[in-house]
């Protein structure tokens, strides 16, 4: 630096002794800069001409370093001694930052030893079992509980597959009960999405390609998932129905040799399953393909249920009392499926419950669920909250005996027993009643595959947090879920009434938050036969759209199939000619029934013979 | 300020290195072949400074930002969870929850970074830069002091690529924690984010080897 030769007229002398406090002769100018070192501020008055040098044995007298210590930055640039900070381009307010160096330099060679010490480190951060070691991304926070539940690979090859640093519960629960997770956690894609590329799964999918059906199916999803937090319960009705199996159906658990090889695949739904009919049978084959989450989560004690404290030893009993087999229906009208897997593996000891429960879990599944359920006309108190109350008398008797798969699925909505169901469809229509907003957004989610398919590619699997806990509670309320049905029971009858008001109510769920903006438009407007489509809209030209959205919204919301927006009278038009021919003259009431159980003609018939009184 | 911009012998960009200096009259001035000058007490080298920039989520964020947006929860659209380190003297650096880690650039277990920014270019020597790492690293970036939303990797990289070059980083990264905060969604979480740590395997600990101030 000597032979650097400044050619500034400012330059400063190099050999001047420091005054570098302000007012130096020359220019009056005071600078204010800012020194930053080691990560502190400190402001300096230094005068426009000072050189860096001088500048330099300021700071050493203030950090009480030797002058060679010092090393300035500035934009980049390190300041040589004979600039002056000016030259250097800093004015007022600039930051300078000044490196200290330590008086032994072996830095060079420390930084080379480090680089020999990273096969450690690394190999220790691989091979993590601390939390903190892990990356953790935000998205996948939620779904770190699964991770843990899974069987998760010490070297973990994927980031997101850490440990996750939060295994406080609390936590946990406490981002649980947002609002916002559960609304997430309602979308069944994303879930499926990540359990699809999990590696366990997907070697599960090569050994049993039915895992990919099942998969496919969002009801089942939901429902393994929340079956799957409910492992004692699992396990319990897995005991139970055993020995019924044998009992029950001339299905030997061997023959579905498939599922003895999958985890959870010894499940006795799957194998009550396979005496279904067909139509049981195609949709639920992929229910009972197997829980393979079961099976992952098998080594994961889950957090009990929030829903828990609802009477445990009377959950118990009832599951002894749930029917053993589930309802297509159920499968179509849960989409949060808990209910429908807790029918599914509702084990039947007693004849005389088996029916009810399994009516009882419809009718709660129905009940819980406002969105496509099925709710035939007259339901009475919702059953899944009276977890204390005893099995309906009336109704075991009246509901058919239990040899036919078929009168599983008999939805008998007076049924108010199915207590491991309701322990969790109780929450859930607690949780739903709770917040009307998130139960609003979920009817959408789920019944609005269109406006949803794009929403449910893209979430990650917050599902497996159990968020739903507190949606069994809500759902547990009794007073809850009997809202929920009285509003699920008034759009029905409007739908079937006045099909025409429907629109108008759709600005009351608008407000309500129930449908959402309509910002998306549906393709095809409501093959409904109504014939005022224009004139029921109270809003704006694209009112169309919305209403015609609305309309199969509410419609889903009415009781049809939320995969089917048709109308009743259509879809149901060969079952009402059935019932019309066996001797139901009440056109209303058939359709009504049939409606309810979703186009099950048996069902219906037993339903209309209930209600007129046989 | 004399800015040199001739291309000195061999030299990059511009060089503010100070008044020119007089021709190599009297002097022999070897050139070294080196990539960045001719000679490091001469137009002093320049390295190149980059950003690596990592997105936690994978596109994750970015999709998943207007569901909440749909549902009215979240109006703001989130790009990604950005993870960002900085890169010089073929080594990247970054601040974890393990403290200032270093290791070969996209070493880490994220992979390679999803975008590069240039941040410009510095003077400062590679063992100039230990030093101040180090000196960070002792006191603004402990590991202890770790915090997702406060204090966090995209922290250190703007401090350090301020030292480095005088710029900061794109503001889009830096303004993450307050845009998630500023959510429902956010504020939701927020117990639980505030917890974790990210710490990027691969990388080495930065640090005065001989504990020496």
């Amino acid at each position: 630096m000597p032979h650097v030769i400044s050619q500034t007229p400012k330059m400063a002398q190099s050999g001047r002794p420091s005054g570098l406090s302000t007012d130096e002769n020359i220019s009056p100018s005071v600078t204010r800069v800012t020194v930053k070192t080691a990560g502190k501020g400190e402001d300096f008055m230094i005068a426009d001409n000072t050189s860096v040098r001088q500048f330099k044995e300021k700071l050493s007298a203030h950090f009480e370093c030797q002058m060679d210590q010092l090393v300035l930055v500035f934009m980049g640039r390190l300041l040589k001694d004979h600039d002056t900070l000016r030259q250097r381009g800093i004015r007022d307010s600039h930051t300078i930052h000044l490196v200290i160096k330590s008086k032994h330099r072996s830095r060079s060679l420390a930084h080379s030893s480090q680089n020999l010490l990273t096969k450690d480190p690394c190999h220790r951060n691989r091979n993590t079992k601390g939390n903190s070691s892990g990356v953790h991304q935000l998205a996948s926070v939620s779904h770190t509980p699964v991770e843990s539940a899974l069987p998760v690979e010490p070297d973990a090859p994927k980031v997101h597959t850490q440990d996750l640093e939060v295994s406080n519960p609390d936590c946990i629960a406490q981002m649980l009960q947002n609002l916002s997770i559960q609304q997430l956690l309602s979308n069944m894609a994303p879930v499926r999405q990540f359990i699809s590329e999990h590696p366990d799964v997907q070697q599960l999918m090569q050994q049993n390609p039915e895992v990919s059906n099942l998969l496919d199916n969002y009801e089942i999803l939901w429902q393994t998932l929340e079956l799957a937090r409910n492992l004692a319960m699992i396990q319990e009705i897995m005991q139970i129905q055993q020995p019924e199996q044998n009992l029950e159906h001339p299905l030997n658990p061997q023959s579905y040799p498939g599922l003895e090889t999958m985890p959870g695949g010894d499940n006795p739904l799957g194998r009550s399953y396979a005496d279904c009919n067909d139509h049981m049978l195609n949709s639920l084959q992929d229910l009972f393909g197997g829980n393979p989450f079961t099976a992952l989560l098998e080594g994961h004690v889950l957090e009990p249920v929030q829903s828990s404290p609802l009477s445990p030893p009377q959950p118990q009993e009832r599951r002894d009392q749930l029917p053993q087999l589930p309802t297509t229906r159920v499968i179509y009208t849960s989409s949060c499926g808990l209910s429908s897997i807790t029918s599914a593996n509702v084990a039947p000891d007693k004849v005389n419950h088996t029916s009810s429960a399994s009516t009882t879990t419809i009718s709660t599944k129905d009940q819980s669920h406002n969105w496509a359920i099925q709710q035939p006309a007259g339901v009475p108190a919702l059953p899944s909250i009276e977890l204390t109350q005893q099995p309906q008398a009336e109704d075991k008797d009246a509901t058919t005996s239990r040899d036919s798969s078929d009168q599983k699925l008999k939805d008998d909505p007076q049924l108010s027993d199915e207590q491991s169901s309701s322990q969790i469809t109780g929450s859930m229509v607690q949780l739903l009643l709770n917040n009307p907003y998130l139960a609003a957004q979920m009817m959408l989610f789920i019944s609005m595959p269109q406006l949803s398919e794009q929403c449910r590619q893209q979430l990650p699997t917050f599902l497996q947090q159990t968020q739903l806990s507190d949606m069994l509670l809500a759902l547990a309320n009794p007073k809850a879920s009997q809202a929920i049905l009285h509003i699920e029971q008034g759009l029905q009858l409007l739908a079937t009434e006045a099909p025409v008001l429907l629109p108008w109510v759709a600005p009351y769920l608008w407000g309500l938050g129930w449908l959402p903006s309509p910002s998306f438009s549906y393709p095809d407007t409501v093959p409904w036969a109504w014939d005022v489509p224009d004139m029921a809209e109270p809003k704006g030209p694209e009112c169309c759209h919305k209403s015609g959205a609305a309309r199969q919204r509410l419609q889903s919301l009415a009781g049809d199939s939320s995969h089917l927006p048709q109308a009743p009278e259509i879809r149901f038009s060969q079952q009402m000619e059935s019932l019309q021919a066996m001797g139901f003259g009440n056109h209303h009431a058939n359709l009504q029934a049939l409606i309810a159980t979703e186009g099950d003609t048996g069902a219906a018939i037993r339903k209309l013979k209930r209600s007129q009184g046989f | 300020m004399r800015e040199i911009v001739v291309a000195r012998g061999g030299c990059w960009g511009a060089c503010s290195a100070g008044p020119p200096f007089p021709r190599p009259s009297g002097r022999a001035w070897a050139r070294s072949p080196a990539p960045y000058a001719p000679h490091p007490r001469r137009p002093p080298n320049l390295y190149p400074v980059k950003l690596y920039v990592y997105d936690l989520s994978k596109g994750l964020a970015r999709r998943l930002s207007p569901i909440p947006h749909h549902a009215g929860l979240n109006g703001k659209q989130l790009e990604g969870i950005w993870h960002t380190s900085i890169v010089v003297h073929k080594d990247e650096f970054f601040f974890g929850s393990g403290g200032i880690s270093s290791c070969p650039p996209g070493g880490t277990l994220l992979g390679p970074p999803d975008s590069v920014v240039d941040v410009g270019s510095t003077e400062v020597t590679e063992e100039l830069f230990l030093e101040y790492l180090s000196s960070l690293g002792e006191s603004l970036f402990r590991s202890e002091a770790y915090n997702l939303f406060e204090h966090n990797c995209n922290t250190f990289t703007n401090e350090v690529a301020q030292f480095l070059t005088g710029r900061k980083i794109p503001s889009y990264i830096t303004d993450l924690p307050s845009e998630i905060l500023s959510t429902p969604f956010g504020q939701a979480l927020r117990p639980l984010l505030d917890s974790i740590q990210i710490q990027p395997p691969g990388g080495s600990p930065v640090g005065r080897p001989n504990g020496q101030s």
